[in-house]
């Protein structure tokens, strides 16, 4: 109590007045932007002006083929890509983590770049590397797999698999720096008192370092799920949605909504709001499924 | 539960991200679903270039009309050229016309944002393809000026002066038209034992036959098209017989279209009898036409500077009208794919200054048809500019073929088709369409009616 008297009497005041610039961005931003956007959920653009629609626009999505077929592909690939990405990252931890480990800095150097290349870079890489000259048909090519170039991109199936190559690539590498520094903070006794129980090495990481890593994974699931729902420059970079809108993102399809077709910023601002409220229903059943015991 | 009610809340906040990025997402370069690929997009320059700074100088107020377009060696350098002309007969004028140079999609985003935003941030004149001409006339109505009276255009070709305009009245200045040409490699033609005159007026059987005698005697594929994308060639096709994916009266008309359905019919002739090479971009396709591997093109004039990049290929090159469909009477020799007009902002503080400059270079100076033709290759669509010299001008590139006389010559042929407001969703449906019958999930009949009923529910018909 004395010491918060310390102080000064504006002690309030200087901190509402550090977090005023930034809470002000905010409410800019993202707050009024939010709120506006929600508004225009319910209108539509007619005769160049906006009017009122009520929920026409969020009853349309459930009859509106290619966005349900955006959100099966959206769901696809977070089904798949989000479980394997993150089984692959807590690995890589707690290989990283290893004691026997030599020349850790590169490795974790190495693991997190692909993490630094921008979204558009890295899926016009990815893009080429698939194309019909590109290296991953010249390599198996090379090794007699196949006889003539195969166009990935342009198979439904491979189409998509191309996708969840690439953000596997480019996001496991920042899971796998949430594991390290949650794994740095995991208590060795708990280690040592595995080893003097003689657990094995798969005992061990089941039973002891993910349990205690549970905080963490749930917070990755969690991002991940966000960004996979939200994910939009892989799509429209290496394959433009195509073939047949087989990788056709819900995201992409908002920015079609918008950008590209007859523009109907009403029904985009919808779909987004479904997308919200899809993100909530997921992290509350990742909450209950995680939080049973805690 | 407090706990999983402040995660949901947290979980919420992150989400309103999404939000908040919906109205900047334009970070991307090519989404090749526009509405019809047209010029190669510029990169993302956004660089400033005052046409005519020393305008400045002169008495009066000087006034700045901006003008947006998206390539530097096109319409840009097309529009730079106009503003120096006008600056030189019309100093009176005192305006200083700033081209801003920005990529396709940035236009047509920023132009979207803007004027659904309330028209702040706007440019006097812009550049719009003649495909997305009805999607802003119908979603903005009053935003651009109506030039009916503006113009004589009846000098201008009648074609191109129907896609811009409305319910009887005209919004824009017609500049460049896609008037399509067959371009193809007379060396690997006559490899395959044919020559120049076996290649003109053909019908899209005949040239299936030839292509396949060139893919089996020289190796290369006859023709080549965008695997994700092959309205090109439907379009094409379709505006061949004086059919669109809507009808006169905006109706969609694609199930019953027999245009489509004979495009669909050759498509697949071409992909089963070997001689039809998917590329995977625009960047895909002119490489595959540089590097020889395909023999055969069918697209606009501006398509002309990309078979240009090759000059190992100087005098191979030879162009012809496009092949017709044999089993529609309808169906001629010509037609056009894409072409774009300049548009003045209603709203515009200096609209009557920028419909001065139109009319200043645009109508009445052959000259600078003359001077933009031959530099930028730019097809207009001034009917009087036709007789000009530059018509009869030798194409090296392509033997000596008078190259420009062959659009000349072509254009007063293409039908007028109402494309309508929804050309993007309609391309979209029919690339969907045509990729499931490549994958072979459907027939053709399965892929229009998939299509018209995706189309439908897109306009929410």
């Amino acid at each position: 109590m004395k010491h918060k008297k310390k102080a000064g009497p504006n002690y309030n005041r200087y901190g509402w007045a550090f977090i005023a610039a930034a809470f002000l961005l905010y409410l800019i931003f993202t707050i009024y932007p939010a709120v506006e956007s929600l508004a225009l959920a319910f209108q539509s653009l007619e005769g160049g002006k906006y009017v009122f629609v009520g929920l026409k626009n969020f009853k349309r999505m459930f009859g509106d083929a290619i966005f349900l077929q955006s959100l099966k592909n959206t769901f696809l690939y977070m089904i798949i890509q989000v479980p394997v990405m993150l089984m692959l990252a807590l690995l890589l931890a707690v290989m990283l983590n290893s004691r026997f480990l030599k020349w850790k800095g590169m490795f974790r150097t190495s693991i997190f770049l692909p993490c630094v290349t921008s979204l558009v870079a890295y899926s016009i890489l990815f893009k080429m590397m698939f194309s019909l000259d590109g290296i991953v048909n010249q390599f198996l090519m090379h090794l007699g797999i196949l006889e003539q170039p195969y166009q990935f991109l342009q198979n439904s199936v491979w189409a998509r698999a191309v996708i969840i190559i690439a953000m596997l690539w480019r996001w496991t590498g920042y899971n796998v720096i949430f594991y390290l520094s949650a794994l740095q903070n995991i208590p060795k006794e708990t280690f040592e008192a595995a080893r003097v129980d003689g657990a094995n090495a798969a005992q061990t990481l089941f039973r002891v370092t993910i349990p205690q890593l549970k905080p963490i994974v749930l917070l990755t699931a969690i991002m991940s799920t966000n960004g996979t729902l939200q994910l939009f420059d892989e799509t429209m970079n290496i394959t433009q949605g195509g073939p047949a809108n087989s990788t056709l993102t819900v995201s992409h399809y908002i920015y079609n909504q918008s950008f590209v077709y007859a523009p109907n910023f009403g029904y985009a601002s919808a779909i987004s709001y479904m997308v919200v409220f899809l993100m909530i229903i997921l992290a509350i059943i990742q909450f209950s499924v995680a939080g049973k015991e805690g | 539960m407090k706990r999983k009610l402040t995660a949901a809340i947290t979980t919420a906040a992150l989400a309103l991200t999404l939000l908040s990025g919906c109205g900047n997402t334009s970070n991307t370069p090519q989404p090749s679903n526009e509405p019809a690929v047209q010029e190669p997009a510029s990169g993302e320059t956004s660089v400033k270039d005052t046409a005519d700074s020393t305008a400045q100088t002169g008495n009066g107020e000087t006034k700045t009309v901006t003008v947006w377009a998206w390539d530097d060696n096109f319409n840009v350098a097309v529009m730079k050229e106009a503003a120096r002309v006008y600056s030189e007969t019309s100093p009176e004028a005192n305006i200083n016309v700033d081209v801003v140079s920005l990529s396709k999609e940035d236009v047509y985003v920023k132009l979207q944002t803007a004027l659904a935003g309330g028209g702040s941030g706007l440019p006097d004149i812009v550049l719009l393809e003649d495909y997305v001409s009805g999607k802003y006339l119908n979603t903005f109505p009053g935003a651009f000026a109506d030039l009916t009276d503006k113009f004589d255009y009846s000098q201008f070709l009648s074609f191109k002066v129907d896609a811009v305009s409305q319910n009887g009245k005209t919004y824009a200045l017609p500049f460049d038209t896609g008037a399509t040409a067959l371009y193809y490699r007379l060396d690997l033609i006559e490899q395959a034992g044919y020559t120049e005159e076996d290649m003109q007026d053909l019908t899209w059987d005949e040239f299936i036959a030839i292509g396949k005698d060139v893919t089996e005697k020289t190796g290369v594929q006859m023709i080549v098209e965008i695997a994700n994308n092959k309205t090109t060639l439907v379009r094409a096709m379709m505006q061949s017989c004086g059919l669109w994916y809507f009808d006169k009266d905006g109706n969609i008309s694609i199930q019953n279209n027999e245009a489509l359905a004979a495009s669909f019919d050759i498509i697949m002739k071409m992909k089963e009898a070997g001689i039809l090479f998917e590329a995977e971009s625009t960047e895909g396709r002119a490489g595959a036409l540089n590097n020889g591997t395909v023999a055969s093109v069918v697209n606009a004039p501006w398509f002309i500077s990309s078979i240009r990049q090759a000059e190992d290929q100087k005098g191979l090159w030879r162009a012809a009208r496009i092949p017709r469909i044999s089993t529609l009477d309808a169906s001629i020799n010509a037609s056009n794919v894409g072409g774009s007009s300049w548009y003045v902002l209603e709203n515009s503080a200096v609209k009557d200054e920028a419909i001065a400059f139109l009319q200043g270079v645009w109508e009445g100076n052959t000259d600078f048809y003359d001077t933009i033709m031959r530099n930028q290759g730019a097809m207009g669509s001034y009917i009087p500019a036709y007789d000009t010299g530059v018509y009869d001008e030798e194409d090296e590139f392509f033997g000596g073929q008078k190259l420009n006389g062959l659009f000349a010559e072509v254009l007063p042929d293409v039908i007028p088709v109402n494309y309508g407001g929804y050309v993007a969703e309609a391309n979209d449906a029919i690339t969907t369409a045509l990729a499931n019958l490549f994958e072979g999930k459907t027939d053709i009949n399965g892929a229009l009616e998939q299509a018209e009923s995706q189309l439908a529910n897109q306009l929410g018909r």
